[in-house]
């Protein structure tokens, strides 16, 4: 059983030495801008992808910020789609379940927003959908995917694409997670560096 | 009611390679990064009042187009056949003429507020792209690409001049590279205003026509890149060396591009320890931009009042200056294209 557990670590070792550091960086951009223009983060994907978004909005929209709550007048505003449980019910029992993203998204969407999708084949339906709402009003788009990067990498400005086999999900979510950490961790730094710099 | 937005750029190493002169040949090359200091455009419908307004340093309400005497507005309206029932306010956080790339911010915001006015999102390239056609063809301005680029897109960037395209190549600097050349940096103005078209015209011909003069453009363009390997590094030092090495030779471009005043407060900051500068946009004025350690700025900064004041120099100042990510974009918007029906769908000027 050791050995199973080494070879999968092997894995994603292997994942993690390969991460498309420039896209990330070029992520990292796309966010620094829209907070200079005080837009929002609006994310989104399936399942285990729905909840790496959920755990990044917390993180993002506070921890970011957490070692001076009270100094910053502006913090970053992100929000998981749909933000209701209502919402992506009525949206997908009423309009389809291709819709749970494209159709709340519409109503927020506003020419000074980012979008992070986040879909491990990235060709899920709903996602590519609100993707291609997204690239239809030139809001920059963040695709975070994996296995062959699907239609999300093709769509995205920012194409976070983990390269790994079919089927691979655990090990592409696994590494999706420390992604979306890297980007916490960076505005943390960042924001941490400033106050220095103004104090 | 729309608000657009474009910021200023300063341009560190390869200026005069984006002019077609030069690029139709060979490949031009700049490095240059977006500033915190924005133009802000407002355009408003005005149904009951058929009309064109313009306010910017003038104010102007005209019956057509055609009667304006803003340039840019003018032509922008005109091409994107838009006749009347329009009001359009400028404002900015700095003057014009500051060699910041203002009057191309301008246009870049113009042309990506009025595309949203009609109901049309448009992205960087397409914004960059309206700006440059709208200066260099409908304008026939002598001046190059880079500035539509830098404030369409934000950010720092490499752009790449070819005869059929611009690319924009973002140099990835982390914040700790990126705040230290932020305090590195002294941004001087001297109150000094020219056009830029002046100067352009008479490198333009040159660049066309003499062989040295394209090979001193040449020389610029190679040191963009160990320019953009410095900053990555860190290296300041030799940022500024570069930067220094980069103006002496612009400097030969065009016979008005220096003047005595200019190379006094230049002389003067490096006198008093600056790694090195240059004066910023086409030349002959606007601000002077040096890099220096932090722990000379004050000195260097006296230095360069007493040196203007010398020269009679009134109202300089130092500009404090971030850069920014952001480029062009629309701030803010409640207009409903659909109420711009006066317009009839197509007007071309002839």
């Amino acid at each position: 059983m050791e050995e199973y557990i080494t070879q999968r670590a092997k894995i994603a070792g292997e994942a993690l030495a390969q991460l498309p550091t420039g896209e990330i960086a070029k992520a990292i951009n796309i966010l620094q801008a829209a907070y200079e223009r005080d837009g929002r983060v609006y994310i989104f994907g399936n399942g285990g992808s729905l909840a790496l978004a959920t755990h990044w909005v917390s993180d993002f929209n506070k921890t970011v910020f957490s070692h001076n709550l009270d100094k910053h007048e502006r913090r970053f505003q992100a929000v998981r789609l749909p933000s209701t449980e209502e919402e992506l019910t009525a949206w997908a029992n009423d309009v389809g379940y291709d819709m749970v993203f494209a159709g709340p998204l519409q109503n927020y969407l506003q020419d000074s927003d980012v979008v992070i999708a986040v879909s491990s084949s990235g060709n899920s339906l709903n996602v590519i959908k609100a993707v291609e709402l997204t690239k239809q009003r030139r809001v920059p788009v963040i695709g975070i995917s994996g296995m062959d990067g699907g239609r999300l990498r093709e769509l995205a400005d920012a194409k976070i694409h983990v390269q790994s086999a079919p089927g691979e999900y655990e090990l592409v979510e696994g590494v999706h997670a420390v992604v979306l950490h890297i980007m916490v961790k960076y505005f943390k730094d960042y924001f941490n560096h400033r106050l220095m710099q103004t104090a | 009611m729309i608000i657009s937005r474009a910021p200023l750029r300063i341009s560190f190493m390869g200026g005069g390679s984006d002019l077609s002169a030069f690029y139709e040949k060979e490949v031009g090359r700049v490095i240059s990064t977006a500033i915190d200091k924005y133009i802000y455009l407002v355009f408003n419908h005005t149904p009951m009042v058929n009309r064109v307004t313009a306010r910017y340093f003038h104010s102007e309400s005209v019956n057509h187009p055609l009667e304006l005497k803003h340039d840019r507005i003018r032509e922008a309206l005109l091409d994107l056949g838009i006749k009347s029932n329009i009001e359009i306010g400028a404002f900015a956080h700095l003057p014009s003429r500051t060699g910041l790339g203002s009057s191309s911010s301008f246009s870049v915001a113009l042309m990506k507020g009025l595309h949203a006015y009609l109901g049309k999102k448009i992205g960087a390239r397409e914004s960059a792209e309206a700006a440059a056609r709208l200066e260099t063809d409908l304008l026939k301005e002598p001046i190059g690409k880079q500035d539509h680029y830098a404030a369409a897109a934000g950010g720092f960037n490499v752009l790449e001049f070819h005869p059929d395209r611009v690319e924009v190549q973002p140099v990835l600097l982390d914040f700790e590279r990126r705040a230290l050349l932020e305090e590195s940096i002294i941004l001087f103005y001297t109150n000094i205003t020219r056009d830029a078209s002046t100067v352009l015209t008479e490198q333009s011909v040159r660049t066309k026509d003499d062989s040295a003069h394209r090979e001193i453009v040449r020389r610029m363009v190679d040191m963009v890149l160990p320019f953009k390997d410095a900053l990555m590094k860190g290296n300041l030092e030799d940022l500024g060396a570069l930067l220094s090495r980069g103006w002496q030779l612009k400097r030969q471009l065009a016979s008005n591009i220096s003047n005595p005043v200019i190379d006094a407060l230049y002389n003067a900051a490096l006198e008093h320890g600056a790694w090195g500068g240059k004066l910023l946009g086409a030349g002959a004025g606007g601000c002077l931009l040096f890099l220096a350690p932090p722990e000379r700025h004050a000195a260097i900064k006296a230095a360069l009042f007493a040196c203007a004041r010398e020269h009679s120099l009134e109202e300089t100042s130092d500009i404090p200056v971030r850069f920014v990510q952001s480029g062009a974009e629309i701030v803010f918007n409640t207009h409903h294209p659909q109420m711009v029906r006066t317009l009839e769908p197509v007007w071309k000027s002839t």
